[in-house]
């Protein structure tokens, strides 16, 4: 079983790369939140491997659906914010942001 | 098994073309299309809940989130990214994949693994007497996210 999860791990592990290589490197602040979905997906399966790989599947599920709430409950508040930096800034370049700089 | 790895493959090639593709539409119906096989693949584990979850509130849900965010955003999408970031992509995927996989065989033996077993009770026993806690915790974040998008859309008063 225990080499499964590893599968799982791995494939976790690739997500994880994906979001992380967004956030680092893109300027779009719509494209950075879709890369911390993408991290959060990785997130999600590690959490339910986990789970599944040591039966303890109904655990992992709640943990699971906590997650997704507060996921969820992230982002409509960050989508709220990059509306208003629009409106603000007229662009969605997180370089244009400077004005948050000390 | 053959059809989970089949899954996670399609649930990587989609997060892959929701980063990497130009129109922002088309980014956040890839994701969408993730999340929908990652719901899949929670069916296929046997949760089912969870699979409900991913595919209507992270599938259907923020979907809707992203489209109406890049409707309100229109003309400021046009945002261009280097060249390079698409160039460096399989260097930076192939180099984290491989420095992962070293770390993790080097850490996992170390790891205390919790003690396979069992479950006994139903979904619903686990989420409210097991996880009361997270559920508390769950109501203050859903409030503490309506009144953060309350105050973020509020009509501004003349003297302001």
């Amino acid at each position: 079983m225990s080499e499964t999860w590893l599968i799982y791990l791995g494939f976790a592990a690739a997500l994880l790369a994906v979001g992380l290589y967004t956030l680092l490197t893109m300027r779009n602040v719509i494209k950075l939140f879709i890369g911390f979905e993408v991290v959060s997906k990785g997130v999600s399966l590690v959490l339910l491997s986990t789970g599944f790989a040591r039966t303890h599947i109904l655990l992992a599920q709640s943990l699971v659906i906590t997650f997704i709430v507060v996921e969820v409950s992230l982002v409509a508040t960050a989508l709220a914010l990059i509306i208003n930096i629009y409106r603000q800034t007229n662009s969605l370049d997180v370089r244009g942001l400077t004005k948050l700089k000390g | 098994m053959t059809g989970h790895i089949a899954l996670l493959c399609g649930i990587v090639l989609f997060s892959i073309l929701a980063v990497l593709a130009k129109d922002l539409i088309k980014a956040a119906i890839s994701l969408a299309v993730a999340s929908l096989l990652l719901g899949i693949l929670f069916f296929l584990m046997g949760a089912p809940y969870a699979g409900v979850f991913e595919i209507s509130v992270v599938a259907g849900l923020i979907t809707v989130l992203f489209m109406l965010t890049i409707a309100l955003t229109k003309t400021g999408g046009d945002v261009r990214e280097s060249k390079a970031v698409r160039i460096a992509f399989p260097v930076f995927f192939i180099a984290f994949i491989v420095i992962d996989i070293l770390v993790m065989a080097s850490l996992l033996p170390k790891i205390h693994v919790l003690a396979g077993g069992t479950e006994t009770g139903t979904f619903g026993d686990v989420l409210w007497k097991q996880r009361t806690f997270d559920l508390v915790g769950q109501l203050a974040v859903i409030l503490a996210g309506v009144f953060a998008v309350l105050a973020l859309f509020r009509k501004r008063d003349k003297d302001e």
